[in-house]
């Protein structure tokens, strides 16, 4: 449950018979964190301890329509001159205006609604202490741009429901080979609006199945002529689909993607990157929770999972672009998440990094904790 | 949370019978033309639904917290205390409507105060609606679990 800022915690009111709550401004305030673990084998790789995630979540009503949301984060714990590591930003910041129960507008710092784990990214949400792999180089999570949107279920119990945005695009300059897009975020910080972009999400829900098809289209050029011309200069276009089943003790979710960088040859030219001209990928994981056998009354999790990725940021390159056979990544991550509680997590896991050319492979032991209020 | 229950009756109390969302969820749920009593019962009221002599059953209205802002939802039970169904009549966040649909509300009926009613035991969730599918689940529960005891100490008959 979360706090109302100055009317203590409510959680069930007494039944009455109430259609409307009466209009009253009010401050919620929850959040998320994370803590990690990490230890890779080989020779002079010390395990590594890190407060990766502490974020605020704040919103307020000014109105029974009008709304403030935001999440403020801070990463590896502290910033400061001179020294590497740390960030404090902003993951999202908007207004929202529920016009009817089908549509609600957003305008401000908005998350692409692309994939699972860009929008739902609370710890407790997902297996494994680290995001998988593909939701850093693939879809670059945590994702967020300005602009205007429109988010709402379809009326009459259909099941759908969508999210679409027009938000400032990516830049071409920012394209690298090993992380695809992920650099050519702008996140809200003097972003150029050269190339405002399209994105959206259309999902269906049952209880236990979700299935959601996701898109990107959009310019990066930004005003470089070299690079491209136009809104749509030097185009980026994402599609994405994703599926989540749970039935109690099993679980299991999917993602794939495709990214298409049509100019990846005129960026790699201008900026001497070797951006691939197709991102490619996905993944697959099943969990299981033990506690079903073991302790079939508990309300407990004990999930055990296995988690196989398969990626390339160089699906396919442009003239000029030898492949990097290191960049298709093969990730097998088992491990173990419990939870006490469904908004509290304790992971385990170990991760074996693999890629097409056998090159700097790895493993990692990871441990974490993460909560969600 | 007294002070905030208490303002919140001051200002929920319709009089002249239930408002039009409630009672189109009544009858919805137990046929048109039911007649419909408002019991005043310690600090909230129940409705009493009733066709000519016989009783048809019980229903309330509860408020729960999902990620930012109150789920109103209604709850009606047939005269053994049986859930009939549950109704989300109104859902004001951008995320999480998920639990307004029929086949998640569906799963509630039927169902006692005897029952245990967990997220992922027999309730199953809803990826992307977490916290709604919990706050809902919890404030179903209270609010069945409320009718019952009224019901079996005879505050409401």
């Amino acid at each position: 449950m979360r706090t109302l800022v100055g009317w203590g915690l409510f959680a069930v009111m007494a039944p009455c018979p109430v259609r409307v709550l009466p209009a009253q401004e009010r401050t919620t305030v929850g959040g998320y964190g994370e803590v990690h673990y990490a230890n890779p084998t080989g020779p002079k790789t010390p395990p590594v301890v890190n407060l990766a995630r502490f974020v605020v979540y704040l919103a307020h009503s000014f109105d029974d329509r009008l709304a403030f949301r935001s999440e403020l984060e801070v990463e590896d714990a502290k910033l400061e001159g001179g020294r590497p590591g740390g960030e404090v930003a902003l993951e999202q910041a908007y207004l929202d205006y529920r016009v009817a129960g089908w549509i609600t507008l957003r305008t401000g710092l908005v998350l692409p609604p692309v994939g699972i784990v860009n929008e739902t990214h609370e710890p407790p949400t997902f297996n494994g202490v680290e995001r998988p792999g593909f939701d850093h180089d693939v879809i670059p999570t945590t994702w967020r741009e300005i602009g205007v949107g429109a988010v709402g279920t379809v009326p009459g119990g259909s099941g759908l429901a969508y999210r679409v945005y027009l938000v400032n695009g990516l830049r071409a300059d920012g394209l690298s080979a090993g992380e695809g897009i992920r650099e050519g975020r702008q996140e809200g910080r003097q972003a150029s609006f050269a190339n405002p972009s399209m994105t959206g999400r259309l999902e269906w829900a049952r209880p236990g199945v979700k299935i959601g098809g996701s898109f990107w289209y959009g310019g990066t050029a930004d005003t470089n002529s070299a690079v491209g011309t136009g809104t749509f200069g030097a185009p980026v276009a994402l599609l994405s689909a994703d599926a989540r089943y749970d039935n109690g003790p099993f679980a299991m979710r999917a993602v794939v993607a495709t990214i298409s960088v049509s100019d990846a040859e005129a960026i790699n030219a201008t900026y001497g990157q070797s951006v691939g001209s197709r991102i490619a990928g996905g993944y697959l994981e099943g969990a299981y929770d033990l506690l079903r056998l073991f302790a079939p009354a508990s309300s407990q999790k004990l999930n055990a999972f296995v988690r196989h990725e398969r990626y390339d940021t160089q699906a396919s390159v442009p003239a000029g672009v030898t492949r990097d056979r290191s960049l298709a990544r093969r990730i097998t991550t088992v491990g173990v998440t419990y939870k006490p509680t469904w908004n509290t997590a304790f992971k385990g896991d170990y991760r074996l990094l693999r890629n097409a050319a056998g090159a700097g492979e790895g493993e990692v032991l990871s441990l974490g904790v993460g909560y969600q209020f | 949370m007294k002070r905030a229950l208490a303002l919140l009756l001051l200002t929920a109390q319709t009089p002249g019978g239930p408002p039009a969302k409630v009672a189109a969820s009544i009858a919805r749920l137990f046929g048109p033309g039911a007649r419909v009593d408002t019991l005043q019962v310690d600090s909230g009221s129940v409705l009493r639904v009733s066709r000519a002599d016989s009783l048809l059953g019980f229903a309330a209205v509860g408020n729960v917290l999902g990620k930012d802002q109150p789920i109103t939802f209604l709850v009606a039970v047939d005269p053994t205390d049986r859930l009939k169904d549950v109704d989300i009549l109104v859902y004001r966040e951008p995320y999480g409507g998920e639990v307004a649909y029929e086949p998640w509300r569906r799963q509630f009926r039927g169902k006692s105060a005897r029952d245990s009613l967990r997220v992922g035991k027999e309730i199953r969730s809803i990826s992307g609606a977490t916290i709604s599918v919990h706050a809902v689940t919890i404030g179903v529960r209270r609010v069945l679990a409320q009718l019952t005891a009224w019901h079996a100490s005879g505050a409401i008959r």
